[in-house]
């Protein structure tokens, strides 16, 4: 049994919008485990971002805590490293000095600098861009680029906030199965937001379902695929299928209009096309402490 | 590559049907009962063939101050205008875009100098700072630093947030933050300002010099003093080289600014 890394505590954020009062996020619970690959799903605007931000000590919670290895989290934690949905490369930084840059605030120089940078770019297969301009760059290799930026300094905890969805499938399955493979290398505790739930179950150990806004977890499901996993023969298995049909049954509830119509968002998942019906174990594979 | 040359050729055109009717229609006598008097008279806008015979004569030695002289005084005038007004343009643009209280409080100053016209302060810039090189400096740097400063200030204030909490993440502090962040984001919204500040600092020095020009001469000074002798000759000699020191002083700022800004989309290569 791992160590508990976050602890998340009857958190609540409410947001001030023109004097009204938003709710955000409503007496969220979680409790991750040292090297646990946790992702949140959920519909847009569920808070899940929001959560992440707490975690990340980016804002502070209305109501309730995070506790980082046991310590309440007010400012960035220094064991946490964070990627952005958006672009957060700096644009005026070739490839080489973006990846250097968390080294440099450390105060890593030298040939050491240089070799760890040289490293993770080769890593991040991009090998013939050290001098590029972000902007010469796609924007699969951006990403890349702000993945080692962000591993290069070994964070323990990673927090990734919806880093992938702003590509195509193609590029975005290549990144699945680098961010596997680095993770299965360095073992990080990682918190990855997404409302895309192929990627959740294609990544997670355990996806935490949340409600719309504001976000209660719904559901904390138990991803029993083995690892490590090929992301692109993963989706053809029917355990995958299975994953898939148990957690949408949930999560599609919320896709839902919020009110008057009952038929779920049409959002059918993929390769359940092929899925057999029988799927009605469903609820065991719970681990039961939803809200 | 052929429609290049069609544009040069239509370009060159132009130039000497213009020149050529200028020095032809200012030479032919008009049809008129007074004697002597010209089509159009070369008193007002002088000849070309005049212009180039003033030219050599005031980069000779029969005056006092070469026409060489006056324009090395004007450039130099002009860039240190320039660069005193972008870096304090950028250091307060920097301190106010980034610390909303003080933005607050200067910001009625501000505007009601940035409102004054700056042609309106020549005479007591003039009377402050005498006849000379300092004068035309300050006139040049009161036009430079608003341009640059309130492009910065606009730089400061736009900083993305993610880029700053991604710095922090990766560990680094305030000091930090403000080298590797803040000050290059406002950096390129500074850059961007330099190729238009160099124009008018150059606007200021020349005006400058309408004033209070005398002593070191320069290009403002010759203009000013050939309307005093009703020499148009003179006059057109200056603003072709006023026109032309214009021209490669943009384009060289031009050219830092490109390179400065190299890792901007509208920058890169094309292809």
């Amino acid at each position: 049994m791992s160590r508990l890394r976050i602890q998340i505590g009857d958190l609540s954020k409410t947001f001030r919008e023109g004097g009204r009062e938003v709710p955000a996020v409503s007496r969220v619970s979680l409790d991750i485990l040292d090297k646990e690959f946790v992702a949140l799903v959920g519909p847009s605007g569920c808070g899940k971002s929001t959560i992440l931000n707490m975690i990340g000590g980016l804002i502070a919670p209305s109501d309730g805590q995070v506790l980082i290895d046991g310590s309440a989290v007010r400012d960035v934690p220094r064991q946490v490293g964070y990627v952005f949905q958006k672009d957060t490369v700096f644009p005026w930084r070739t490839v080489t000095r973006n990846i250097a840059l968390g080294l440099e605030y450390r105060g890593v120089a030298g040939p050491e600098q240089e070799r760890r940078v040289a490293e993770a770019i080769r890593l991040a297969g991009l090998s013939g861009f050290e001098e590029a301009f972000p902007a010469t760059l796609s924007g699969g290799m951006r990403q890349r680029v702000a993945l080692m930026r962000t591993l290069i300094v070994e964070p323990e905890i990673l927090l990734m906030d919806e880093p992938f969805g702003a590509l195509d499938t193609h590029t975005k399955l290549g990144l699945h199965a680098e961010l596997l493979a680095l993770w299965e290398a360095k073992h990080q505790t990682v918190v990855f937001v997404t409302h895309d739930l192929s990627e959740a179950i294609t990544l997670a150990d355990r996806i935490v379902v949340l409600t719309r806004r504001p976000g209660k977890i719904k559901l904390i499901h138990e991803v029993k695929l083995p690892r490590p996993r090929d992301v692109i023969k993963l989706r053809e298995t029917d355990e995958y299928a299975q994953e898939y049909s148990q957690i949408w049954r949930v999560l599609g509830e919320e896709f839902a209009p919020p009110e008057g119509g009952s038929a779920p968002l049409p959002a059918p998942p993929p390769g359940l096309a092929r899925a057999k019906p029988a799927l009605e174990q469903g609820g065991s594979a719970d681990t039961g402490h939803a809200v | 590559m052929n429609e290049k040359l069609k544009i040069n050729f239509w370009r060159l055109a132009i130039l000497v049907v213009g020149v050529g009717a200028w020095e032809w229609l200012t030479g032919i006598k008009a049809v008129s009962k007074i004697p002597g008097l010209y089509f159009i008279d070369p008193f007002f806008i002088s000849r070309p063939s005049k212009i180039v015979e003033r030219f050599f004569y005031l980069n000779s030695d029969k005056v006092r101050l070469t026409l060489w002289q006056m324009l090395l005084s004007t450039v130099e005038s002009t860039f240190i205008g320039f660069f005193v007004g972008v870096s304090t343009g950028f250091v307060a643009g920097l301190v106010l875009g980034r610390n909303d209280r003080l933005a607050r409080i200067f910001e009625p100053y501000i505007i009601a100098f940035n409102s004054l016209p700056r042609i309106a302060l020549v005479p007591l810039v003039t009377m402050i700072f005498g006849f000379g090189l300092l004068a035309k400096v300050v006139l040049a740097w009161m036009i430079v630093f608003f341009i640059v400063f309130f492009n910065t200030f606009q730089g400061a204030r736009s900083v993305d947030p993610d880029l700053i909490h991604s710095a922090r993440f990766l560990g680094a502090r305030e000091g930090q933050i403000m080298r590797t962040v803040i000050i290059p984001s406002a950096l390129a919204w500074t850059f961007a300002s330099l190729t238009p500040s160099i124009s008018f600092a150059l606007i200021g020095v020349v005006i400058g010099e309408f004033i209070g020009g005398e002593s070191g001469g320069g290009i403002g000074y010759l203009i000013i003093s050939s309307l005093g002798t009703l020499n148009s000759a003179d006059m057109m000699v200056s603003l072709i080289v006023l026109a032309i020191t214009g021209i490669v002083m943009a384009l060289g700022i031009k050219q830092v600014e490109m390179r400065l800004l190299r890792w901007r989309p509208e920058y890169q290569p094309k292809g």
